[in-house]
Formats: C-alpha cells, sequence, structure tokens
C-alpha cells in the first residue's frame, strides 16, 4: 500500500472523528481503526507493537476526560459530555495508533516535495522516537531485572531512567553523525524506487476521502446527530449514512496490499 | 597515491587533560586493506574518525595537524562534504540507521549525493547480492538479527562508491562464517577495484591473513608496518602468531596456511586429554523448551542440562536463536511450550539466574565502576571487583571507559547477584586480549566455586579457551553438543586456529606450548 494512502485513511479518520461525539458514529470508527490495525499492522517491526500503547493511552485519555468532571459540581448531563468527548479523543488516538502501526512513516517521509524534506525527516525521526523509547524501556528493565533490580520500585527508577536516557542521547549522536557522514544536507537529492499508487491504493485514499466527505457535509449542514446534546441526558440518534461513512474506513481491511 | 594522510596529528577530546592521540604520522597507499589494532581504548575509534573529519568536527575538542583523505583535507571539508570519497560504518550500526527498509537504507546515502534513480537501482541490487541481504530487502533494520544489521550497514555505506572505506569493529556481531563473507566481499572492493579499506578489529584470527598493512594504535602514538611485525607481538596477535612465537617459527605466521606450513616440518606428539572437572549437580534444566512470537519458532524443543562446574558455550550463526535461549535460561520469557526448571521451579530471575545482556549500557547507571557493583543487590563489592579486575578503575566514571571496559563492568555487575548461574550474551564483544583473559579467569573462578556460566558467542578462541561444553544452536534446535574438541574439532567453520594447525585434540596455544616443554 502507498503510504500516502495512509496518510489519507488517517486524516480522513481522524478529521472525521472530530467532527462527532456521538458514540454511534465514534465506536464505528475506533472498530475500523482496529480492523485496519489487525488486517495491516507490519508483524516484523517494533512500530506494529506500539499500537498497544496508543490504545492504553486511549482508555487513560477517556478515563481522565471523565474522572476530572467529578472533581466539579456535577450532574448527568455533564459526566456523559464529558465521556463523549473523551471518547472522541481515544479514538483519534486509536486511529492514530494504528496509523503508525500499518504504515512505514519513512514511506510517508518520501512524499513530502524537496524543499520539505528536512522537515519531513525530523517529523519522521520524532515519529519513530515513541517506539525506540519503548523498546529501550523493555531492554532496560529486563537487563536491570536481570541483575536483581527492579525497577518497578520507585526508588530505583535511576536504573531505569538513566540507561534510557543515555542510550537515547548517545543514540542521536550516532544517528547525527551517521547522517553527516552519508552525506545528509548536501543539497543534491534524488529518490530511489518511488512507490506506485496501486489499484488498492488509490480505492483505500477514495473510499477515505467519500467518509470524510460525508462528516463534512453533515458538519457544514448543522447535522444534530453529529453532537447530541446531553442536557437533558438522551439517546443520541444515529443517521445511516454517517454509519455507513464511519464503516466505509474499515473498507481497506479488506484490500490486498499488493494488488 | 596516498589514500589516506595524518601529516603530525595531535588530537585532545574536550575536558580531558591528556591527548589521545600525539604527533601522529601515518600514510596509508590507495589501493590496500589496512588493520587498525591495539589495546582497548588506546585511540583506535579516534583514528578512524579522523579520516573523514568526525574527529574534530563531530567531537569538539582539539585538532592540531592535518588529514587529507583522498586529496581533501579535513580542516576544510566537513564530514558531509567527504561523503563521496570516505564511507564510514561505525562501531554499533543499530543506532546508525536513518531509514525503514532495508533497501531504502542501503540507498540513502546515494539520495545524498543525488546519483541518478536507474543508477542507483542498479547499484543496491549489486549491494544486496554482495553482502547476501538480497532476501531481506523488504525487512525493517530494526527487526533484524545483528549480524544483519551489520551487513546492512556495510552496504549502506559503500553503496554511493566511495574509494575509501573506514569501518570500526565489522565483524565483532558475525559468526564466522558471515565473517569470513564480509571479510571476502570487502577484499574482493580491494583487489578488483582498488579500494582503500580500513578496519579496526580487536580478534584478529579472522582479519589477519586478508590485511596488507596494520596500524598499530598505541599510548598515544600510531605506525603502520607489516602485519607481520605487528600481530607477532604476544599480547595482540591472533592464536598462531602466539604458537609461532613460542615454538620459534620463523618467518612468524599470521594465517592457518602459514603456521600448517611450519607444523608439517615438526608433527606433534598426540594431544594430551583436557583434564576438566567433572561437572556437580544439575542447576537448571530446560526439558523440550520452545519459544515462538509472531508465528516464528525461534526455539524450538531444546532439552540442556546446566551442571555445577561447567562452562557452557552456545554457538551458531547469527539468528539461531541464541539470545532466545539465554532468555528463557534467565527466566526473562517463559517458553511458549515445554519448561525450564531450576531446583525444581521457573528460574527466579536475578536470584537463581543472572543475565549480561549484549548491551552493557542497558544496565550502567550510577557515576562510579565501584557504585554500580554496590548498586546489585547483595553484592560482595570488593571481591567482585577484584574477580574482575576492575580495582584499579573503581574510581572511574562508566561513561569514560572504552566499551571493552563497560562491558567487563556490566559483567561484573551482574555477576555481583551471586546468582549460581551465570548468562553472558556475546562477553567478548570490544575486548582486547587482556580484557578477555580477565573474563575467562573470573568464569572458570565462578565455575570452580560450585557455580555455572553459559555464553553466548561466536568467537571460537573463546570457546577453545573457556568452554567445559559447546551446544551448537541452527533454527532454534540443538544440532550438536560435546565438549569443545568434539563439536569443534571437524568443523569447517567453527574449528579454532590450533586446531586447524594440528588437527583435532588441539585447542588452544597453551595446550600446545605445555606439551612440546
Amino acid at each position: 500500500m502507498h503510504p500516502g494512502a495512509w496518510l489519507t485513511w488517517a486524516l480522513c479518520g481522524g478529521t472525521a472523528a472530530t467532527l462527532t461525539t456521538n458514540p454511534f458514529y465514534l465506536l464505528p470508527l475506533g472498530a475500523s481503526a482496529w480492523v485496519v490495525y489487525a488486517a495491516h499492522h507490519r508483524r516484523d517491526h517494533p512500530a506494529g507493537l506500539s499500537f498497544r500503547v496508543f490504545f492504553l493511552f486511549a482508555l487513560a485519555a477517556l478515563a481522565v476526560r471523565t474522572l476530572l468532571v467529578l472533581l466539579g459540581p456535577v450532574d448527568a448531563g455533564t459526566v456523559l459530555n464529558s465521556f463523549l468527548e473523551g471518547l472522541r479523543l481515544a479514538v483519534m488516538l486509536v486511529i492514530f495508533g494504528a496509523f503508525n502501526a500499518v504504515a512505514d512513516p519513512y514511506g510517508v517521509l518520501r512524499l513530502a516535495p524537496r524543499r520539505f524534506y528536512e522537515a519531513a525527516l525530523a517529523a519522521a525521526l520524532a515519529l519513530s522516537l515513541a517506539p525506540r523509547t519503548i523498546a529501550a524501556v523493555t531492554r532496560v528493565r529486563d537487563a536491570q531485572r536481570a541483575r536483581g533490580i527492579e525497577v518497578a520500585r520507585y526508588r530505583m527508577l535511576p536504573a531505569l531512567a538513566v540507561p534510557v536516557l543515555e542510550n537515547g542521547m548517545e543514540d542521536a549522536l550516532t544517528l547525527a553523525e551517521s547522517m553527516d557522514a552519508r552525506g545528509h544536507g548536501r543539497g543534491r537529492r534524488s529518490r530511489y524506487r518511488p512507490l506506485p499508487w496501486t489499484r488498492a491504493s488509490v480505492l483505500c485514499a477514495v473510499v477515505s476521502l467519500v467518509a470524510l466527505t460525508a462528516f463534512a457535509s453533515a458538519a457544514v449542514a448543522g447535522d444534530p446527530t453529529l453532537v447530541p446534546s446531553m442536557f437533558p441526558p438522551s439517546w443520541p440518534e444515529a443517521r445511516s449514512p454517517l454509519l455507513a461513512a464511519a464503516s466505509l474506513l474499515a473498507l481497506p481491511a479488506l484490500l490486498r496490499a499488493s494488488s | 597515491m596516498s589514500a589516506v594522510v595524518l601529516d603530525r596529528v595531535t588530537f585532545t577530546y574536550p575536558e580531558r587533560d591528556r591527548p589521545v592521540l600525539s604527533d601522529v604520522r601515518l600514510e596509508l597507499p590507495e589501493g590496500v586493506f589496512a588493520l587498525v589494532c591495539g589495546p582497548t581504548g588506546a585511540g583506535k575509534s579516534t583514528l578512524l574518525r579522523l579520516a573523514n573529519g568526525l574527529v574534530p568536527h563531530f567531537s569538539g575538542g582539539t585538532f592540531a595537524g592535518r588529514v587529507m583523505a583522498a586529496g581533501r583535507d579535513t580542516r576544510s571539508c566537513k564530514p558531509r562534504e567527504m561523503a563521496d570519497v570516505v564511507a564510514f560504518v561505525p562501531q554499533d550500526p543499530g543506532s546508525s540507521f536513518v531509514l525503514d527498509r532495508v533497501e531504502d537504507e542501503i540507498a540513502y546515502g546515494m539520495e545524498n549525493l543525488g546519483v541518478q534513480p536507474r543508477h542507483m537501482r542498479r547499484r543496491v541490487e549489486e549491494m544486496l547480492d554482495l553482502f547476501g541481504l538480497a532476501s531481506l530487502r523488504d525487512r525493517s533494520v530494526r527487526a533484524i538479527s545483528g549480524g544483519e544489521r551489520q551487513r546492512v550497514a556495510i552496504a549502506a555505506a559503500l553503496a554511493p562508491g566511495a574509494r575509501i572505506v573506514v569501518l570500526d569493529e565489522p565483524t565483532s556481531q558475525l559468526d564466522p562464517q558471515g565473517a569470513e563473507d564480509v571479510l571476502a566481499a570487502l577484499q574482493r572492493l580491494v583487489h578488483d577495484h582498488g579500494m582503500t579499506v580500513v578496519a579496526a578489529e580487536h580478534r584478529l584470527e579472522r582479519i589477519a591473513g586478508f590485511a596488507d598493512v596494520a596500524v598499530l594504535v598505541e599510548g598515544g602514538t600510531a605506525r603502520a608496518d607489516e602485519p607481520r611485525s605487528i600481530l607477532g607481538r604476544v599480547d595482540l596477535g591472533p592464536p598462531v602468531a602466539r604458537l609461532g612465537a613460542a615454538l620459534g617459527w620463523s618467518p612468524l605466521p599470521v594465517t592457518v596456511r602459514e603456521a600448517r606450513r611450519h607444523a608439517a616440518a615438526r608433527p606433534p606428539v598426540a594431544p594430551p586429554a583436557i583434564d576438566r572437572p567433572s561437572p556437580g549437580d544439575v542447576l537448571m534444566r530446560a526439558e523440550g523448551a520452545s519459544y515462538s512470537y509472531g508465528g516464528r519458532v525461534a526455539i524450538d524443543r531444546v532439552d540442556l542440562e546446566v551442571r555445577a562446574g561447567e562452562a557452557v558455550a552456545l554457538m551458531g550463526r547469527n539468528g539461531a536463536g541464541k539470545t532466545t535461549l539465554l532468555r528463557l535460561l534467565g527466566g526473562m520469557t517463559t517458553p511458549t511450550e515445554g519448561r525450564v526448571l531450576s531446583d525444581g521451579a521457573a528460574p527466579r530471575t536475578g536470584r537463581d539466574v543472572a543475565l549480561c545482556p549484549q548491551e552493557p549500557e542497558s544496565v550502567l547507571f550510577r557515576s562510579s565502576v565501584r557504585e554500580e557493583i554496590e548498586a546489585t543487590p547483595g553484592a560482595q563489592t570488593d571481591r567482585v571487583l577484584d574477580e574482575f579486575g576492575l580495582t584499579d578503575l573503581s574510581a572511574l566514571h562508566p561513561r569514560d571507559l572504552s566499551a571493552g571496559q563497560r562491558l567487563l563492568v556490566a559483567a561484573a555487575a551482574v555477576a555481583a547477584t551471586g546468582a549460581p548461574v551465570l548468562l553472558l550474551d556475546e562477553p567478548t564483544r570490544g575486548l582486547d586480549p587482556e580484557a578477555k583473559e580477565r573474563l575467562v579467569a573470573s568464569m572458570r573462578r565462578r565455575a570452580s566455586a560450585g557455580g555455572a556460566v553459559v555464553f553466548a558467542t561466536h568467537d571460537v578462541e573463546l570457546v577453545a579457551s573457556a568452554a567445559t561444553r559447546v551446544v551448537m544452536l541452527a533454527a532454534g534446535q540443538v544440532v550438536a553438543e560435546g565438549s569443545p574438541e568434539e563439536v569443534l574439532g571437524d568443523s569447517a567453520v567453527f574449528a579454532p586456529q590450533t586446531t586447524r594447525v594440528f588437527g583435532p585434540g588441539w585447542l588452544t596455544p597453551d595446550q600446545v606450548i605445555a606439551s612440546v616443554r
């Protein structure tokens, strides 16, 4: 699959999620992301595993968003409202996590026009920081456990933090050296093997755009089902075209990457 | 014409009082394979980094003198401006990767130099073939084995076609056959294309035969000479050179082939039986242990016993499952089938068994060597410092030590748990012969005190001198098991140099020297 197709998918799904707090739209959006993740994540790759971390983040965001509101004077409507806003954030995180797991961020980097290459490279390296740090934390925690230090204990936190940070700094320096030694920033660039827009890639991008168009035009038309009022609390209604649009984002899961 | 010239180079790292190299004059002609050797921490990496200007442009510090590579002066050319004439492969290829897919990573340097896409396609294919990477082209550089990563890093550095290639320990993570292949590929570039290769190594037994010139870095200076005269030094050379020096062979052999000529003139006596204490009680055992992840079987029904007094070497090619087996024995992961037992129960990590990882940096977090050992619960610090020969270094910051010394500190910190079974993953990367000797001695002490050591390694000479038993893995299965002389003796790939010279039954130069006296 062309990385641009995944980028389109993620941007469309994410934008659609920002437009609604209706759980009947958000849940199919999240489910679509999960299905796409399950079908396409890179199995041999650490980033394929980072989806789990994004999922946990999503749950945490949902919990924090809902619980925070309980600190003040509350009524059922306020709680439900912040729960739904938390759900929206969670679904966006799940979509981003799925994108991270299915697409190669460096593949996305290759799409950047030549003059934005530097900025895109910085972004791609930043994107890779999360999976790399996760890998480093796991590695150091294991290594310390194997010498009898449980880093889970608060007092032993330096045993985890110091190697992770020091290795991170050293790795960053090695990377910078390696890039320079290999001619990065000389100003001339050519591109190796641009990936083709296969039929599957085009289809993936098109259905994503269709789904977004459905949500965007509903938003422009002021569709009341997008942001259901919880004052007073009531069972939100949903319209079938938007339900279909949200489910459409699961379609790329059925596409074979190479066809 | 000279490929690399160092003219009265003196260099001091920032915040150091003494220069690491002073007044170095060195000239490497074009089209040679130069081997850089010397004790750990002597400045070999610094010397290599001078060639493309990473020192001083990246390191900072005080630089005097002049370095010319392919006619360019590193004072006026930054590393990126040297990229088309000097290719550089750093010590730890894992953190030097920029992109993700193997194929893209190999093309990265050429993209930076603006190489034509058509030419680039062809060049990538050539590199994939030259380094046996064609089947990995679509894989992520973060998901392949250490040895595979090293080959990708070399292919990626060579792809743009620089005429000078500088490599920092290019074979330290490779299995014997993989190392042989990489060195042969480099030699082909020297012989057929007139390229200049400058490589630093500690383990000299394989690379010695490929070198045209040896550069000795020691005590702040560097000198180039014929390999024979530098590798002949007993503390430095490969086992055949030690043999030759002890037996008075002249000219001194640096390869097995040369040594065999001397040996043929003097057939040795029958090999003496190797005296090993009989192993004691079973400390831990794996019973039909398997481990699979992501649909891949990494360890396949392994049965293994580790007894008191043993030093068990795990060998096998890159990706054979050595590290995974160590993790299973160490209780870091539980087998997906079968079981691992220590005293009838699952091994308690850090109590029954301790493991020193491949990257020593993962465990080091205190500000002195002594504190680092003390940080391990239950450590008898002074005894461990003494055992690993670290007493003199105990006040230093681990960061200020060489890679080899850091490895020793990490091994000591792990051994300090006092766990009866000590597991070591690639314990000799970056160790010079002296540090290796110290490690072997402490492994022996541990075994004779009723403990056991299990170590994964590619270093056949280490196995020959330190192991009591060898377990050979392939595709996650045990394919051979027995004493080093049984398992290594008749192996075309894994036989140590002494065996190759004198035949099965002979493992180490010491054994030969003792029996001749």
